[in-house]
């Protein structure tokens, strides 16, 4: 099988409410979508979606995706779909870096790997069941009142996971909402206190070392040395995500001990098939995962629980859903959605997630 | 003093002569990006930037979007003083270094203009006004490569990097630095880079049978853990290049033990604000640099030589003159080597006025 067409179309993701992350430092309004469809030569169509979290969060940018692709185009038409590892060999040496541009293509690869098998995804990538997969919600950062609020809200749409924006400047603010919203929490709920690297190393020990919480503490600082230098002075465990890049900083990460999980997210590693490599050897080492993905419509959302769904209960944690903070669905009703607090993978041929063209508008380029 | 304008040309650079490295990349002909920054004073600035293909996580078209998206920072901002806007920038479109050195380095220039003073001066003071270069010889039959290093020597050049791993025959790879070694005789430095294109154990093959030879070794494998591997069981210095890209890397190099040599690319860190940053560090571990770029004409290849030029001579092991590689020349009156040296520009800023009729119409403008 070959690649006989990439159609590249651009959606703006509008949110239904503006988004601050940790410390109030950056606000989200728009997701710039960029939604891909590769045709094969034998009429077997695969989907991908590449959805950075706008410029300011990680190294990624819409644009970037579609110059990205128009560069990778002329060596992926021809290419076999189904060789996925390979396909990747030839991505990365054509394009060094620049892994949000990858993940798209790889999706749509899987895609079209599926429907060929006739499996869905979650078996492709060694799962025994379409598990249901809990949801966490995403608590944007606030006062202390402010945020129970807010999960007392998601609590009520099912979630039982929640993920608190914390991190500032004010460390007795920080103190004062780690200890008010652990306490506030039933005792069915869990909570992981999300810092975006706000912390510096001496503030995430002070802060840390002053509350009685013991939930999961995620990115507290900038660098991977920074945050295992913090690991090994708290007792909180430690969660990493926006300082894993490669393969290799996850084997850095184990041999510092610098974690006990980290999140698994297919646009920042460069697509499944680098997150599914990062997944097997969390399981191996003993972490605990939360699998989504950096953010997107319920395509990119759909894909990540797949690779959630084939993880093992004991190192799957809960997963996010971006799509529940958007204000359209290119893929209405489809794929994996929030129910009661749990999303399942479809169990149809691939991904099971297929764009309603007419909403995404005319494409803005075609490589053949 | 505020930016007006901002103005992207691409030109094609051809090279002299092909350039092999290992795994069958080449730079025969390719495009560079040079930048032009105007302010409502009059002052102009310019930067460059030209990615090797398959080398670093830099390529041309990844230029224009990432520079469109920085656009509204940087119109309206104060360029004197780069490190300021830098960092706003780096705030804005995290990562994409290659796209900020271009924008960096015509900051710095314009930052020099104002001051009226040779940009060297704002970057520590001149520490030498005359540089050693080193003779990078593409990866073909180990004879032929001999050949290149005896001329190259009679033209007064006295460092010589042996790209090695382009046919993957590592028995080859020792005859390369056999024959380079003994064309050159005593004294030279001769280094054999795989540009990460090997493994622990070819490397560590290849390294065994010339380690009776005084020579270096540079970037066997992708990862900093595989250098330190393959130094450690041979003995031999090492030299890094590509896994050494930012402050974390360098030292995590040091960490290992590995980097007794390292190379300070423009584009490869992010423009000339954080690659001094990373100068200063290195000459604080003691470690020897290459300062240069990886890939253009006068407009970076000067602007790493002021880098260059005030950096002390125990810790500069050499320059490139990259210009001298490739033709066109942007601006004929840019340095040129002279018996394996090259001097810095004394003239305000970068000290390089491109061409006009070389750069021709801008690809985009803001």
């Amino acid at each position: 099988m070959k690649i006989s067409a990439i159609t590249v179309f651009q959606i703006d993701l509008p949110l239904t409410e503006p988004y601050y992350l940790s410390g109030g430092r950056l606000k989200f309004e728009l997701l710039d979508s960029t939604f891909v469809r590769i045709d094969t030569d034998e009429g077997l169509s695969g989907w991908g979606e590449a959805c950075p979290w706008g410029h300011t969060y990680l190294p990624a940018h819409g644009p970037g995706v579609r110059a990205g692709i128009e560069t990778l185009a002329p060596v992926l038409i021809g290419a076999d779909p189904l060789a996925l590892d390979a396909l990747n060999r030839l991505m990365d040496v054509t394009l060094p870096g620049h892994p949000y541009v990858k993940s798209a293509i790889d999706m749509a690869c899987w895609d079209i790997l599926g429907q060929q098998a006739g499996l869905p995804l979650w078996k492709l990538f060694g799962g025994d069941e379409a598990s249901a997969v809990a949801v966490n919600s995403s608590i944007s950062t606030g006062t202390a009142e402010e945020m129970i609020s807010l999960i007392q809200k998601a609590s009520s749409k099912g979630y039982r996971t929640h993920s608190a924006k914390i991190g500032g400047t004010d460390i007795a603010q920080d103190i004062e909402r780690i200890e008010a919203i652990s306490a506030a929490l039933p005792s069915d709920e869990y909570v992981t206190f999300d810092v975006n690297r706000a912390w510096l190393p001496a503030t995430a020990i002070q802060v840390l070392n002053s509350v009685s919480a013991r939930d999961w503490v995620e990115q507290p600082c900038q660098t991977l040395g920074e945050c295992a230098h913090v690991a090994s002075r708290v007792s909180q465990p430690i969660m990493l995500d926006e300082c894993m890049h490669d393969f290799s900083d996850h084997l850095q990460a184990w041999k510092i001990a610098a974690c006990e999980g980290v999140k698994v997210k297919p646009n920042r590693l460069g697509g499944l098939t680098k997150a599914k490599q990062i997944r097997d050897f969390g399981v191996s080492v003993g972490w605990q995962m939360h699998i989504e993905d950096l953010g997107g419509s319920a395509l990119a959302d759909t894909a990540a629980i797949h690779l959630a769904a084939s993880t093992p209960d004991a190192n799957r944690l809960a997963s996010w859903l971006c799509h529940y903070h958007l204000s359209v669905d290119p893929v209405p009703g489809q794929g994996a959605r929030n129910m009661d607090g749990f999303a399942t993978p479809p169990s149809t041929p691939g991904l099971g997630v297929i764009p309603d063209e007419a909403l995404l508008g005319a494409s803005i380029a075609t490589y053949c | 003093m505020t930016i007006k304008a901002l103005t992207l040309y691409e030109i094609q650079l051809t090279s002299h002569q092909p350039y092999h490295m290992s795994d069958g990349k080449t730079a025969d002909s390719l495009p560079s990006l040079i930048l032009k920054i105007d302010t409502d004073d009059g002052l102009t600035g310019w930067g460059e930037l030209c990615p090797l293909p398959h080398y670093l996580a830099s390529y041309p078209s990844g230029v224009l979007p990432a520079l469109e998206n920085m656009a509204p920072v940087l119109i309206g901002a104060d360029p004197v003083g780069p490190e300021a806007l830098m960092s706003k920038l780096n705030m804005h479109l995290l990562g994409h270094v290659y796209v900020k050195s271009i924008i960096d380095i015509a900051l710095w220039d314009i930052t020099a203009k104002a001051a009226n003073l040779p940009l060297y001066r704002l970057l520590g003071g001149l520490q030498q006004e005359e540089m050693p270069l080193y003779h990078s010889i593409t990866c073909v039959a180990p004879e032929e490569m001999a050949a290149i290093a005896k001329e190259s020597y009679k033209s007064g050049i006295r460092q010589f990097q042996v790209k090695l791993g382009a046919d993957q025959n590592w028995e080859a790879d020792v005859a390369r630095m056999r024959l380079v070694r003994e064309a050159v005789g005593q004294g030279p430095l001769v280094y054999g880079d795989w540009n990460n294109g090997s493994t622990t154990l070819d490397a560590i093959r290849t390294a065994r049978m010339i380690s009776d030879m005084d020579v270096m070794l540079e970037q066997p494998c992708p990862t900093i853990e595989e250098c330190a591997t393959v130094k450690n069981s041979t003995g031999l210095p090492m030299k890094l290049d590509e896994a050494a890209y930012d402050m974390a890397s360098l030292m995590q190099g040091y960490q290992a033990g590995c980097m007794d040599a390292v190379a300070i690319k423009l584009s490869k860190f992010g423009g000339i604000s954080a690659c001094r940053q990373a100068r200063d560090f290195c000459a604080y571990i003691g470690s020897k640099m290459c300062i240069e770029d990886t890939w253009g004409s006068d407009v970076t290849t000067t602007a790493a030589l002021h880098l260059g030029a005030t950096t002390r001579a125990r810790n500069l092991l050499n320059v490139c003159d990259l210009s001298g590689y490739v033709s066109p020349r942007l601006d004929e009156a840019g340095p040129t080597r002279k018996d394996g040296k090259i001097k810095i520009p004394h003239k305000p800023g970068i000290g390089i006025t491109p061409n006009p009729d070389i750069l021709g119409q801008p690809i985009a403008s803001f």
